[in-house]
């Protein structure tokens, strides 16, 4: 175990392996529903540039952490904070404000907006397409319509997607849904990227573009923590892993060896 | 002025009434995906509105009718009063209403409100007269045209048509604005508009008022010109009669709303008018609701997305960017 990451879940974050401080950093989390404990007191930290892989079995409470470190799941317990900010009362919107985006389980595009659409809204959740702007300052809000067309067209090119720009979402395959969703979050210029099965759909021919694409991304500053069930997936994309089982990290490091760790291997992988 | 020439002005001005219904609605429910139930309630509160400021002041008990805040104002303070009552009205009911919750619990509770304001206000005799409702409603420009609004139909459908043009070009503005663009992000998948930095129960409270507030316009503008306006005229059925017009015309396209304006409320119903006398005396008024709800059901079976879909808006391009092309088979 390269003791990267504690894998005693209560002790404090880590220092990460980039080397670079932390930019996200959870401490203590808890997630319940009812009297299930579906996160347990986990802590857990990204740095810039960092590429953090979250695996275990099903019910292990990967996608309620992600839901947590988002704000669409409600914490019981814990800390989190962004940057210097204390981010753990926020509510999603304004998380996704401070550069904190994320991706979901099950697509979620926006099914009757076309790709470009989808991809210039989601530059929209702050002040600039506000009701007020769009009345009051119609000539800024040209502006800055020109120059999300130009960083929609940017991105749409770099993940050779131009042409589904004038597609609906829910026209778009499995796979094309997945890259929609992760352009959507490049537009906002995150810090951190939450991705929770990036690649459920995609055809396995591209999968090894899409590692590329998001090791990519992460060597330009950001931080992306991962759930993931494809182990190969994992082991070429993340710096690091973390293994939870039963709402709690049981073992985290370099991917070689936490896959031979026996305690991850009788929760996960025999 | 004919009765077939007053029956066709009558006629024009309901459309120019219900299109700015409709489009209040296609807004709220097309756009933004807020299953406003309780629509005509906004509608009403702009009526009564309208009505109390420009009746002029209460006579109390001793007058024929009673109502609260009597007051006349000259035009065009009584409409704006209407589209401000309609606003204000669903700014308290959006508060509770449109808490995060499911949208088929959203739907109920709008239309337990409309339910509920119906009985207060039919009740409660002391606010706007109850179940006799309000009447000798004159319209704004009396001291130069004579003092009501079907003395002089021609003036009143010209002064409607150009409210309505005025309106519903502003609601289309902002519904192909970025702002409109947010609307239907929060559409398709709210958590997924959320994880977006879109303040999702400030975007549903904005459409929302501003929905109350065209419909109370709409209100206001019905009320002037009728005259009179009581719990009779917005039983909650009314509200179906703007969703099967949008179902009907096209949900979130304003050009497929005003058809479906055009069938719904003005052709559907005024159908029966010219049909022979069927059965027991009220049958044939009845039969108008079976009219509407087949035609909703018909839709729903058969055109689900209405005579003209949302229209799907190309993507303008970027300068020196060359389209990729699709690969021939598989894909992402």
């Amino acid at each position: 175990m390269a003791g990267q990451l504690a894998v005693d879940a209560s002790s404090s974050p880590e220092t990460p392996a980039v080397g670079s401080p932390p930019v996200l950093v959870a401490k203590g989390v808890g997630v319940g529903y009812g009297g299930v404990r579906a996160v347990d007191d986990v802590s857990i930290s990204i740095s810039k540039g960092e590429v953090v892989g979250i695996i275990g079995p099903n019910g292990a409470g990967k996608s309620s952490l992600l839901g947590a470190l988002g704000g669409q799941v409600k914490r019981t317990q814990g800390v989190i904070t962004l940057g210097d900010r204390d981010i753990s009362s926020l509510m999603p919107h304004d998380r996704a404000r401070l550069g904190l985006v994320r991706t979901f389980q099950t697509t979620s595009e926006f099914a009757r907006m076309t790709v470009y659409e989808n991809l210039v809204t989601a530059a929209e959740g702050d002040r600039g397409a506000s009701l007020r702007s769009v009345v009051l300052h119609p000539r800024q809000t040209a502006q800055r319509e020109l120059e999300l067309r130009a960083r929609a067209w940017s991105i749409m090119e770099r993940f050779e997607m131009t042409h589904t720009a004038d597609l609906y979402g829910r026209e778009l395959s499995g796979g094309q849904r997945r890259l929609v969703e992760i352009m959507r979050c490049l537009m906002r210029h995150p810090r951190v990227l939450l991705l929770d099965e990036p690649m459920v759909g995609v055809a396995p021919h591209l999968t090894g573009k899409l590692i590329d694409d998001l090791r990519g991304i992460a060597q330009e500053g950001l931080g992306i923590l991962i759930v993931e069930h494809a182990l190969e997936v994992v082991r070429k994309l993340c710096d690091r892993v973390v293994v939870m089982a039963f709402g709690k990290v049981i073992a985290a490091g370099e991917f070689e060896e936490v896959v031979r760790d026996p305690v991850v291997q009788a929760a996960y992988l025999s | 002025m004919g009765a077939w020439a007053f029956y066709i002005t009558t006629l024009l001005v309901y459309f120019a009434v219900d299109v700015l219904s409709a489009f209040s609605l296609n807004l709220q429910f097309g756009y933004a995906g807020v299953v406003n139930f309780g629509f005509i309630v906004f509608q009403a509160a702009g009526a009564y509105a309208a009505a109390v400021v420009v009746l002029g002041p209460s006579g109390g008990v001793a007058s024929f009718q009673q109502y609260v805040f009597g007051a006349r104002l000259p035009f065009p303070l009584d409409l704006l009063v209407a589209a401000a009552a309609g606003a204000l009205l669903s700014f308290v009911v959006g508060l509770f209403a449109l808490r995060r919750m499911r949208r088929d619990y959203q739907a109920a509770v709008l239309l337990i409100v409309s339910l509920i304001a119906l009985q207060v206000v039919s009740a409660d005799v002391p606010l706007f007269n109850g179940s006799n409702g309000l009447t000798g409603v004159t319209w704004p420009f009396g001291e130069f045209f004579g003092a009501t609004a079907t003395g002089q139909p021609w003036l009143y459908l010209i002064y409607s048509l150009v409210i309505c043009a005025v309106v519903c070009g502003g609601v289309w503005w902002l519904s192909r604005s970025p702002w409109g663009r947010s609307l239907r992000a929060m559409r398709d998948h709210e958590d997924a508009a959320s994880a977006m930095g879109l303040n999702i129960t400030s975007l549903r409270l904005q459409v929302f008022v501003l929905g109350g507030a065209v419909a109370g316009l709409s209100g206001g503008l019905l009320v002037e010109y009728i005259g009179a306006w009581s719990p009779g005229a917005w039983g909650y059925a009314e509200t179906f009669v703007i969703f099967t017009a949008i179902f009907v015309g096209g949900v979130g396209n304003y050009r497929g709303v005003m058809i479906g304006t055009l069938l719904v409320p003005i052709i559907f119903l005024e159908i029966p008018r010219f049909l022979p006398a069927i059965g027991y005396p009220g049958l044939t008024d009845s039969l108008e609701w079976v009219v509407v709800g087949l035609a909703w059901m018909l839709c729903l079976l058969f055109r689900p997305r209405g005579i003209l879909p949302e229209r799907r808006l190309r993507a303008p391009r970027a300068e020196g960017v060359a389209l990729d092309p699709a690969p021939a088979e598989g894909g992402a």
